[in-house]
């Protein structure tokens, strides 16, 4: 007996509030760069719910392609804190804050 | 052998070579650019006589002329417009081209003694503008269509302003420069829209059909005869009738010929232009810009013909200027002035002629009027040295013995300006009123009625023209003299006096060019002008050329259904009318006799009274026209201004101030932190959710 779609929903809708909070109150862009992979998560776990409810193979595909994302996504994060970090000596996203008008 | 036609080109192009070689080198030549001038000039003469020689049969087969020979603007698509410059040699066009280099050359050598010989400055520059203004009528004279002939026409209207202004230093030339070209202007502005009209109708501007390899290119007078005949689907008549439509055409042009020909109610300019050097209003008057506008309408008759109300118009114009302007004449006190309103009516004169369908007589009266006027105007520019520079005739008199040439050349002139048998003015101005009053007999309905007008205002002229011309003589040259320099006047010199003698003898001899009263009493042919416009042989001119005097004809009898009558019998009217017309001219002489001949002449204008003041002020007609620029022009464009700058920039500044408004308070958001961005993202997509979630998620 497997496990109810639903809770798998459940389960995913959790992650992603948990990474809308971290992105909403922290300020260390590391904790911001993880949090942006739960969301991410929170999405592939959806995919792959959907795909084992409706015995459809193209979600679970999806879901490999979302990961292939992330870990770009990754990369580019780590760069551009590596470079927050060279220029203001710290990873604090709000302190970055001159690109404005 | 090349032939004179193929060195016509060459007499618009020394003048010009003289334009250039006077500009840049004038300043290294002994008499600064006046031997380029008087060289290129007599060239151009000589070829001009030449020319002239040729289409009267007599130094070549070929008697006409007309060929393109320059495409500046090629048109590719089918029916596009190909611009072409090109030469049209007609009797007209070689009667002009002997006048306007003749003057030209005289005009030159006078100003040896007008403008070298009293030391003014500029000289180079004074030349120069002869020089490109002689070129610029040359070049309008020959033009083969009519755009050509507008492009030359606003040259001549440059070099006019150029040469107006030519004491720029002083305060009235400059002013008088661009009222000239101001008022011009004006009128050329309706030539230029009657240039497109012209050329989106017909697709041609050429005044008469070209014959090339690939056969013949109709002229727009002859396509507008075809559209009257076949009715107007063939053409662009902008939902017009072809007859309608044809009228407003050559309605427009006519607005460049008012103003360039100075009639009313554009003739304000040319008395202002007086502020030029005299030798310059001399080629104005008697060869170059004023007689642009007249010859252009004899250049395009063809097209005129097929329009009875722009003939009438034409008339009107012509016989109420005519008048108008010899009633101002009568009492300027300056010499140039006087001259000046004479021409205005003189050419008034030759518009009636066109406009009632006196097409020889109008060319005629150009012709003479040409000599007689050149002739006054350097007579007086001859005074005017020897008054040094005192142009008031009441500080003249008793010139006579003083300078016997200038007063007998003058003499001359005068009879001819006043029409006294047998000065050359006499026979074309007799003939411009027998032909007004013959087609307005002859002329049915409303018509012949403002032929008759007509006439009876250009012969009430004639009373007028003998009074100020011979208030002008006796002032000028008779009586006692009354100011210093009348008493003891600077003498002038070959230069001046070789001119005048020239032209002197020319005023009395042009006339007998085309003495009609003569020939009808006696029966000699020896009406030459009228041979030589109707062509070498009987049937005139080959169909081919279609500018020929009996192609007019035709068109004045069956298109126009202009006739002639005669009241009297052909050979009574003709001599009563001669008689009436130099009866009157007689009686204003007298006139001027009794009132001026004396030796201490005193003012008689006071006795007009009221219409003193109305003369003086030229009817006004400055205040006038100030008044339309002023009282109504200025405020239309200044309610058109605040409508551009209120409502239509007004718009345009309110879209633009509102969006910079509602940026600068939008842009607040734009913290910079991070955090704050994403909070907006999460709370817009959360927005976004229950907006969904209540409206039923769409569809």
């Amino acid at each position: 007996m497997a496990i109810a779609t639903q809770y798998y929903l459940l389960l995913s809708a959790a992650v992603f509030c948990i990474g809308v909070y971290g992105v909403l109150t922290r300020s260390n862009a590391l904790i911001f760069l993880m949090s942006v992979e739960l969301m991410l998560n929170a999405a592939n776990i959806n995919l792959v719910a959907f795909s084992f409810h409706y015995g459809n193979l193209t979600g679970q595909v999806f879901s490999l392609f979302v990961m292939a994302l992330a870990a770009a996504e990754v990369a580019v994060g780590i760069g551009i804190i590596l470079v927050l970090y060279r220029n203001f000596d710290d990873v604090d996203v709000t302190k970055a804050a001159t690109m404005r008008w | 052998m090349a032939g004179a036609f193929d060195f016509v080109p060459a007499i618009a192009a020394l003048p010009f070579l003289a334009f250039v070689v006077s500009l840049f080198a004038g300043q290294y030549m002994p008499k600064r650019g006046a031997e380029a001038g008087i060289l290129a000039t007599a060239g151009s003469l000589v070829l001009s006589i030449w020319t002239a020689l040729t289409v009267a049969g007599i130094t070549g087969s070929a008697t006409f002329y007309n060929e393109n020979f320059y495409e500046w603007v090629v048109g590719v698509a089918d029916g596009a417009l190909t611009l072409r410059f090109g030469v049209l040699v007609d009797p007209l066009t070689a009667l002009m081209l002997v006048i306007v280099s003749l003057i030209s050359l005289l005009v030159h050598v006078f100003s040896l003694g007008y403008m070298n010989d009293e030391g003014e400055t500029g000289l180079p520059r004074y030349y120069a503008g002869l020089g490109l203004f002689t070129a610029s009528m040359l070049a309008f004279v020959f033009s083969n269509n009519i755009l050509m002939a507008f492009m030359f026409f606003e040259l001549v209207g440059l070099c006019s302003y150029l040469l107006i202004g030519f004491w720029f230093r002083e305060d009235g030339p400059p002013s008088a420069a661009k009222k000239a070209f101001l008022v011009t202007r004006f009128g050329d502005y309706f030539f230029l829209i009657g240039v497109v009209g012209i050329l989106a109708t017909f697709g041609t501007g050429l005044f008469a059909p070209v014959e090339t390899a690939s056969g013949t290119m109709a002229s727009f007078p002859q396509l507008a005869e075809q559209a009257l005949e076949e009715g107007a689907e063939a053409i662009y008549t902008a939902g017009y009738g072809a007859q309608t439509w044809m009228t407003i055409l050559g309605l427009l042009v006519l607005g460049g010929v008012v103003g360039k020909s100075a009639q009313f109610p554009l003739h304000t300019w040319l008395p202002d232009a007086m502020e030029g050097p005299t030798p310059v209003s001399a080629l104005i008057h008697a060869a170059t810009m004023v007689a642009a506008g007249v010859y252009l309408v004899a250049r395009m008759y063809g097209f005129y013909l097929l329009s009875p109300t722009a003939l009438a118009i034409i008339a009107l114009i012509g016989g109420f200027t005519a008048l108008f302007a010899a009633t101002m004449g009568v009492v300027k006190q300056e010499l140039k002035q006087v001259l000046a309103y004479s021409t205005i009516s003189q050419y008034g004169y030759m518009m009636l002629a066109l406009g009632s369908g006196g097409y020889v007589a109008a060319v005629f009266h150009l012709t003479t009027h040409a000599v007689f006027k050149a002739l006054l105007f350097l007579g007086a520019g001859s005074v005017i040295i020897a008054m040094h520079h005192n142009e008031n005739m009441w500080d003249m008199g008793g010139l006579k013995e003083k300078m016997p040439v200038t007063y007998w050349t003058f003499l001359s002139g005068s009879l001819a300006l006043a029409g006294i048998v047998p000065f050359a003015g006499f026979w074309s101005k007799d003939e411009v009123l027998f032909e007004a009053l013959i087609h307005g007999f002859g002329t049915s309905g409303m018509l012949g009625t403002v032929y008759l007008l007509a006439y009876a205002m250009g012969l009430l002229a004639v009373f007028f023209t003998g009074l100020y011309t011979f208030r002008m003589v006796y002032l000028t040259f008779h009586g006692d003299a009354r100011s210093e320099t009348a008493r003891d006047p600077e003498p002038v010199r070959w230069n001046v006096k070789g001119p005048l003698a020239v032209l002197g003898i020319g005023a009395a001899t042009v006339g007998f060019l085309n003495m009609k009263p003569v020939a009808e009493l006696t029966g000699l042919h020896i009406d030459f002008l009228h041979k030589w416009v109707n062509g070498p042989e009987e049937g005139g001119w080959p169909e081919a050329l279609s500018t020929g005097l009996h192609h007019y004809e035709t068109l004045l009898h069956d298109v126009t259904h202009v006739t002639a009558g005669y009241p009297l019998g052909e050979t009574t009217t003709l001599l009563v009318s001669a008689a009436v017309s130099l009866g009157l001219a007689l009686a204003g002489v007298l006139l001027a006799r009794r009132l001026y001949g004396v030796d201490e002449p005193v003012e008689h204008t006071d006795k007009l009274g009221g219409a003193k003041t109305l003369l003086m002020h030229n009817y006004y007609q400055d205040e006038y026209q100030v008044w339309l620029a002023q009282g109504v022009t200025v405020p239309i464009a200044r309610a058109a201004d605040k409508f551009d700058q209120g409502v239509v920039d007004g718009v345009v500044n309110g879209v633009s101030s509102v969006s910079l408004f509602t940026g600068s308070r939008f842009r607040r958001i734009q913290s910079g932190v991070v955090s704050n961005y994403a909070a907006l993202m999460t709370l817009s997509l959360a927005l976004l959710l229950v907006v969904f979630v209540v409206l039923g998620g769409g569809a």
